[in-house]
């Protein structure tokens, strides 16, 4: 159960760095509504994930936040990534191709 | 680094959340509105597509939580936010956080002090001293536990035999009164202390010196060689204002010249517990004291304490066992003055291996201030039960909003955490007053105790700990029962609480019998104080005035000249009726003890000795003190060393050695006294002639309390250089600058050791007595007093929370009477059994109160009925207004209560 928390966790950093390292600056209903469409089945992202999510990294200094308009007008906290989170999502991904294509390989061993 | 900063960011926001709250606020809100314009965009009307976001986005409140975790600590913003919930409720209620806290503040102060003592004694190394952990003491007993002094060729052989000790060195046991002569470079006439040291002492102590020079090796160790003295840095600036130029010049010590050499460092005060103002060389021990040279051959002369410093990489157990191994050799090549005298090495502290009756008093007082805490802690823990049932239903309402138990409980916790915090700073001043007041006493009583008492680190560590764990003993019961509370039922406001009950009255119970233990102990010393005013003492202690002064300088042969010449003079005083001289005080802690035989009568139980206690005295010894002779006469001229050796018995001696016989029967009968040498050597012994029978003396200090077997010898033919002017004055008028006048004017250098009234003296024999009654009883008084405030809690609550029972009954035809005998049955159960328990609680601690103290009577009926019967009635008064209250309880009052 906690793995699952903390392997989910560390995903959702990757997720969130990614999407706004090819998106440019995004708010937090933007980033959810564009996992939801990227998403190849059905997914829903719980807010009381995501909001901590961009608090840590906020926090972390990867990405930062700044109040904008959006095109209707509307009041919204954007949020970009920032010098230090490039660096740490190309660590990250890095970090990840080797842990998943670990896991691909085991799988494909044991099968 | 991006976890540092994150760490550092969360901390920000734990102390400054407004921002962050905001600004989370704003971010959900705009999600809230973007995710609306969505829903609207698709057709739905501004009211349902409001609600289509609210469903989409889920719980807000639960979502701003979630970012609260992330972006701080949330269990130290809990903290933060218990502590000002506790401040605030602690404010609430002033009286109640006062009462609780000072009762705390009062028992954790009185365990720091005790503590801040014992430390002192018992485990402190010696202050202004280079590396004091290597630093040991050596102690020579005799049987089992005892850590006394030894003789100077016994500490030659140990320094000279010990590989494990770098440097072996000795001193005097204590530090003699010496008179300081007043010379005509400007310095007064004084009573000084000063101790004998072997000349390595400050090297192997590595005591820095903040003038001229210490001793060190190369002085000169041989008799009479080296008449240099060192000053302690107290008694330089006490006497000569720090003044650097006195090094080098002369200081005259009991009629010897002695050389300044140096002044010690401030921050040492010698290597005992009695103040030293100087320092000489072991080479003028016989010069200085009345040991003449027998103080360096005589290896039975056990003068001198040793210490020593381990040699490097040397563990103290290893030094220990070799002491041993020393001793052993010792005893076995010197049987005569070694027999049975074993060597025992301890890590150096001012009472070594002590276990006498200073230990003794300790402890007693240690378990008194203990039963202090614990009541204060029961009363404590039974109000805070009481509070915790008062807020069952904000509690309730907590645990219903979702606060988890744990949460509650570390809440209430906090609460008690608070109080107990205020309460242990409060004593840890409370400490800090009495000690210094305690260090000033001891320094200024007869005894002129040098105990450096601090507060310091581990007295904190000691006293925090102290306070954490009664905060948690007396905070956990309540905290787990408070948050325990069963939400439907705390919701209704007339349930009943029997859980509750039961464990606030075995807190009142608790209280009662411990607060009743102390005040039976206070009442207990209060009647041993009260018998010592009232009985006979046989003698009459109104109008004496006293002068003990300390003849050292004088020889056996001018000594008693001088003494008869000044009881001469202070007799021709104006004011003074009689004057006498004696060497022991009626009431005071010294005793001279030694044992005689009787011609043809054996003495008790195959003892070898009868014993009994010495005086030496002048004439008229006994009018002055107006103690009846019952036969014979008193000392007169005629008995001089010489003359035929006389002794005078008390009563109780006569009726010892001769049973059976009438007092009067005592004269014209024989003693014989074993002589020694100073170095306590027998040499034969001494013929007494009793020429007198007087009344007995009943003395009721600590240490001689019964009226013991007393045989008084003239000063004329027994010398004691330490000896008390007794002067009786005609209205009771204080002479002390008389006497003194008249000391200088025969000899200058002859200062007053101590000035007092007999009264005085034998209101000091006392303390224990007194430090005990005034302790035990200022804080049970304290006890009962809470015991009173709970009791009246505890039946008001009763009565709150039966007010509708109480109506029904009453409704249905029940007796007033019969309501207040419900009432009071419940309130005063917890009481009796208390007071039952205290009581056997009490019996028990006399018993161990009367094997420390003279004069406690074991079981005093009236104090233990006049206690019980005290602690009753103001339990009954307590409970007698809430039991009113509910006699008042009209039947549709308390049905429209609710």
């Amino acid at each position: 159960m906690k793995e699952r928390v903390e392997l989910l966790q560390g995903t959702l950093d990757l997720i969130i760095l990614r999407a706004l390292a090819t998106m440019g600056p995004q708010h937090a209903y933007a980033l959810t509504a564009r996992l939801e469409q990227v998403a190849d089945h059905p997914f829903t992202l719980n807010q009381g994930t995501l909001y901590p999510a961009l608090v840590r990294l906020e926090q972390k200094g990867w990405i930062k936040g700044a109040w904008q308009k959006t095109e209707h007008g509307r009041d919204a906290k954007y949020y970009g990534i920032t010098r230090p989170g490039t660096r740490a999502l190309e660590q990250q991904t890095d970090r990840w191709r080797r842990l998943s294509g670990l896991v691909e390989k085991l799988l494909l061993d044991e099968s | 680094m991006s976890r540092l900063r994150r760490c550092a960011l969360r901390f920000y926001n734990v102390l400054r959340p407004e921002r962050a709250e905001v600004d989370a606020d704003r971010e959900v809100a705009a999600h809230l509105a973007l995710l609306q314009d969505e829903f609207q965009s698709r057709g739905l009307t501004p009211e349902e597509a409001r609600q289509a976001a609210r469903r989409a986005f889920g719980g807000v409140t639960q979502v701003k939580q979630s970012h609260r975790d992330a972006r701080s600590f949330v269990w130290l913003a809990d903290a933060a936010q218990d502590l000002r919930h506790g401040l605030r409720i602690l404010r609430r209620g002033p009286l109640f956080t006062l009462t609780a806290a000072l009762s705390l503040a009062i028992g954790i102060g009185a365990n720091t002090t005790i503590v801040t003592l014992a430390t002192a004694l018992f485990f402190r190394p010696p202050t202004g001293v280079t590396d004091s952990a290597r630093v040991v003491d050596i102690g020579s007993n005799r049987g089992p536990g005892g850590f006394g002094p030894g003789s100077y060729p016994n500490y030659l052989d140990v320094r000279q035999r010990t590989t494990t000790l770098a440097s072996a060195y000795a001193y005097s046991r204590f530090p003699q009164p010496m008179s300081l002569a007043s010379t005509e470079n400007g310095i007064r006439a004084d009573r000084v202390f000063g101790t004998v040291v072997t000349t390595n002492y400050f090297t192997a102590l590595g005591v820095a010196p903040v003038a001229g020079r210490l001793f060190d090796v190369s002085d000169s160790q041989q008799p009479g060689a080296s008449p240099i003295a060192v000053l302690s840095h107290g008694f330089w600036t006490r006497r000569f204002n720090r003044d650097t130029s006195i090094v080098g010049r002369t200081l005259t010590l009991n009629g010897a010249p002695f050389t300044i050499v140096g002044v010690a460092s401030a921050g040492f005060r010698g290597t005992g517990i009695r103040a030293s103002d100087v320092w000489v060389p072991m080479g003028m021990a016989g010069t200085i004291t009345t040991r003449g040279m027998a103080a360096f051959t005589d290896r039975a002369a056990a003068w001198l304490l040793r210490g020593g410093r381990l040699t490097p990489n040397v563990l103290i157990a290893q030094a220990a066992a070799e002491m041993e191994v020393i001793g052993q050799t010792l005893a076995r090549e010197y049987p005569t003055e070694n027999r049975d005298t074993t060597l025992r090495l301890l890590a150096s502290s001012p009472a070594p291996g002590s276990n006498g009756p200073l230990v003794a008093f300790l402890t007693l007082l240690t378990l008194i201030v203990s039963l202090v805490l614990a009541v204060a802690c029961a009363n404590v823990a039974g109000v805070l039960l009481a509070r915790a049932t008062a807020r069952r239903q904000e509690i309730a309402v907590r645990l219903t909003l979702g606060a988890g138990r744990g949460r509650v409980v570390r809440q209430l916790l906090t609460e008690t955490l608070l109080l107990f915090a205020f309460g242990g700073t409060a004593g840890l001043w409370l400490a800090h007053g009495a000690t210094s007041l305690l260090s000033s006493y001891l320094l200024a009583s007869s005894f002129a105790l040098d105990v450096p008492l601090v507060v310091d680190a581990h007295v904190l560590v000691f006293t925090t700990a102290l306070t954490l764990v009664a905060a948690l003993v007396s905070g956990l019961a309540p905290a787990l029962q408070g948050s325990g509370a069963d939400v439907a039922t705390a919701l209704k406001d007339n349930a009943q609480a029997p859980a509750h009950l039961r464990l606030r009255h075995l807190f009142l119970g608790a209280q009662v019998s411990l607060s009743l233990l102390l005040v039976v102990l206070a009442g207990l010393c209060g009647r041993a104080l009260q018998r010592a005013g009232s009985v006979d003492p046989g003698f009459d202690p109104h109008g004496v005035e006293l002068a003990s002064i300390d003849l050292s300088g004088y020889t056996g042969a001018t000594g008693p000249r001088f003494a008869r010449e000044l009881v001469d003079r202070v007799r021709r005083l104006p004011g003074v009726t009689d004057a006498s001289v004696a060497a022991v005080l009626p009431g005071g802690f010294e005793t001279r003890r030694q044992g005689l035989t009787v011609p043809g009568v054996s003495p008790p139980n195959g003892q070898r000795f009868f014993g009994v206690d010495w005086n030496i005295i002048e004439p008229d010894y006994f009018s002055t003190l107006r103690i009846p002779l019952l036969a014979g006469r008193d000392f007169r001229a005629g008995d001089y060393q010489g003359a035929p050796p006389v002794a005078i018995v008390s009563e109780g001696a006569a009726a010892q050695f001769w049973p059976g016989h009438p007092v009067q029967d005592a004269i014209g009968k024989y003693l014989v006294q074993p002589v020694f040498t100073p170095a306590g050597v027998a040499k034969g012994s001494l013929t007494l002639f009793v020429v007198g029978v007087a009344h007995e003396v009943k003395s009721t200090s600590v240490l001689d309390g019964l009226a013991r077997a007393c045989v008084y010898v003239p000063l004329q033919q027994a010398y004691t250089p330490s000896i008390s002017v007794v002067a009786r004055t005609s209205r009771g008028q204080r002479i002390t600058n008389e006497l003194q006048t008249l000391l200088t004017s025969m000899n200058a250098n002859l200062p007053i050791v101590t000035a007092q009234t007999l009264e005085e003296s034998l209101a000091f024999g006392l303390t224990p007595q007194r430090v005990v009654a005034s302790i035990a009883g200022s804080l049970g008084l304290v006890g009962l007093l809470l015991a009173g405030l709970g009791i009246y809690g505890v039946t008001a609550y009763v009565v709150t929370r039966r007010t509708r029972e109480i109506g029904i009954r009453m409704a249905l035809g029940a007796q007033r009477a019969h309501v207040v005998r419900m009432i009071l049955r419940q309130a005063m159960t917890p009481v009796a059994v208390g007071c039952a328990l205290g009581l056997v609680l009490a019996a028990a601690g006399s018993r161990v109160l009367t094997a420390y103290l003279f004069g406690i009577p074991a079981i005093d009926p009236v104090v233990f009925c006049g206690v019980a019967a005290l602690f009753l009635l103001i339990a009954l008064s307590a409970c007698s207004t809430p039991a009113r209250r509910a006699t008042r309880i009209q039947a549709m009052d308390a049905l429209r209560y609710e």
